[in-house]
């Protein structure tokens, strides 16, 4: 296509969407809508599973040895341990350690408690290994590896919030997956609809255009060009939306849902996000769009 | 320039609204088909303009065989037959100019071209005056010549038209023919297909009557007959 013709054919769907506002609009607004459910479920999303990856940094699975191991064996365990799939790293905390760490955390600012226990550790038998998995799922394979080893008392690993967030993710996208793809077929549904309006309207135009010697292809772009325009604007108004919206948006989830906020204190800013969502979005806005016209051109406009 | 042979054209079962004619158009003639409704005259226009397919014989136009014309290549074929209607078939939303260059729109002008175009040929149905005007603020005969110039800017070899003066009265009807004549004097070959017999007498061209789908007169500068 020339350069002008394709001014003037963008032109031309400017105006289709113009002549045909009221159901432009209809169209927009459900575009609107759909793009604007994907960004929220998307944002929410990626929240989750930032939350997710920083608990598997975060929670850790802690191996306790038999009671009086001796140190040699305690370094050679914490060896295989290393060994073993999955296993990122090893921490070794003395009981000493641990006895201090659960001085400050419990005893803090009230030294006089612990005093009563004057040298005596009553964690005597507290000394473990701290392991840190690649993956949330591979914890249970970690876990039992572990606990095969000799010298193992015990292994506690604290995923139980982990597994219910992984859990409560899988639900939320097939959710949200069902709700996205009605709304999908509803929007290229409306569209198709507009497109087919703005033809019936133009149908002595585009016998005209016929009769005097136009492409099927120039006849056809207008109405193409109109789609794509109704999926660009209908996905450019929701993703400003979430743009401006967005902190307010987690913010009030993280409110609502107090155990998220505990889990994570950082979540991804507006800008990591959108660094997917706006291609996404923009993709799916104008694939719609494209999907849409395509339908109707091909099916009711006969050139 | 337009040959049939023995073309015939039936749109179901009974009489055929073409039956087997033959006929020879020169470059560069001036020709009036006649007829009472019904005679064939639209549907030869339609054949001319591959609107219809012939149910039987050959078209050729401007030396392509219409009847093995690929699907592809109607669009440039068009180009080359410019056409007008009784009924004007403006585009209401739009103003004279638009019109026109709405013709040089679709066969894909560089804009430059365009804005040449256009108003040489307003100039040359005399309405350069009223670019600016809607259809519906012109008169009949205006809104026919806006019309004829929308057919012309591409500047097609043949101008066909059908029924051009039906829904004038008799000046404008005269104005409009002139401008067709004017347009054949430059070297476009003109087939107008008419009901008017004032006009037809008047001008003195080549008139084709038809009558049930045949050719029932072919004379050169003859005046409108009842065949």
């Amino acid at each position: 296509m020339k350069p002008n013709s394709f001014f003037y054919t963008v032109r031309q769907g400017f105006k289709n969407i113009w002549r045909n506002r009221l159901f432009s609009v209809a169209s927009i607004a459900t575009m609107t809508a759909c793009i604007l459910i994907f960004g929220v479920f998307f944002s929410i999303l990626m929240n989750v599973t930032h939350m997710i990856r920083t608990l598997e940094e975060e929670v850790g699975v802690t191996a306790l040895f038999d009671e009086g191991l001796e140190e040699a064996r305690m370094k050679e365990i914490g060896a295989e341990i290393k060994k073993i799939d999955h296993v990122t790293e090893v921490t070794f905390t003395s009981a000493e350690e641990a006895w201090k760490n659960f001085q400050e955390e419990y005893f803090d600012g009230n030294p006089e408690y612990a005093e009563s226990f004057a040298a005596d550790n009553p964690l005597a038998n507290s000394a473990s290994y701290t392991v840190q998995v690649d993956a949330i799922e591979n914890q249970d394979a970690v876990v039992a590896a572990i606990e095969k080893l000799d010298g193992i008392r015990q292994v506690n690993q604290s995923a139980a919030a982990t597994q219910t967030l992984i859990g409560f993710n899988r639900l939320f996208t097939y959710v949200s997956v069902v709700i996205i793809a009605v709304l999908l077929v509803v929007a290229v549904f409306l569209i198709a609809n507009t497109v087919n309006v703005g033809i019936s309207v133009r149908r002595e135009e585009i016998a005209i255009m016929k009769l005097i010697g136009a492409t099927d292809a120039f006849v056809r772009a207008p109405f193409i060009v109109e789609g794509i325009l109704l999926g660009l604007i209908g996905a450019a108004i929701p993703l400003l939306l979430l743009f401006f919206s967005y902190d307010r948006l987690i913010g009030y989830l993280l409110a609502k849902f107090e155990i998220l906020g505990s889990i994570s204190k950082s979540l991804p800013s507006v800008y990591s996000i959108f660094a997917s969502l706006l291609p996404v979005g923009l993709v799916l806005g104008i694939g719609i769009g494209l999907v849409g016209s395509l339908i109707t051109v091909r099916r009711h406009l006969d050139v | 320039m337009i040959d049939l042979d023995r073309v015939s054209k039936s749109y179901e079962k009974g009489q055929p609204a073409i039956d087997k004619i033959s006929l020879h158009v020169d470059r560069g003639e001036f020709v009036f088909v006649v007829g009472e409704s019904g005679s064939g005259k639209s549907t030869l226009i339609k054949l001319l303009l591959k609107e219809l397919e012939p149910s039987e014989g050959v078209i050729t136009v401007n030396g392509h065989v219409l009847n093995t014309m690929n699907r592809r290549a109607i669009p440039k074929y068009r180009r080359e037959v410019g056409v007008v209607f009784q009924d004007f078939r403006l585009l209401g939303d739009r103003n004279v100019y638009e019109n026109v260059a709405f013709a040089q729109h679709v066969i894909e002008e560089p804009g430059r071209k365009i804005r040449k175009r256009v108003p040489e040929t307003l100039e040359l149905v005399d309405l350069a005056g009223k670019y600016k005007s809607l259809p519906r603020q012109l008169s009949g005969g205006e809104q026919q010549r806006v019309a004829v110039a929308r057919a012309i800017v591409n500047q097609p070899e043949i101008l066909l038209a059908d029924e051009p003066t039906g829904n004038l009265d008799p000046k404008n009807s005269y104005e409009i023919m002139k401008l067709l004549e004017d347009i054949n004097a430059r070297g476009t070959t003109v087939l107008v297909v008419t009901h008017n017999k004032e006009l037809v007498d008047m001008f003195q061209k080549r008139v084709i009557t038809m009558r049930r789908g045949r050719i029932a007169r072919d004379v050169e500068e003859g005046g409108y007959h009842e065949a």
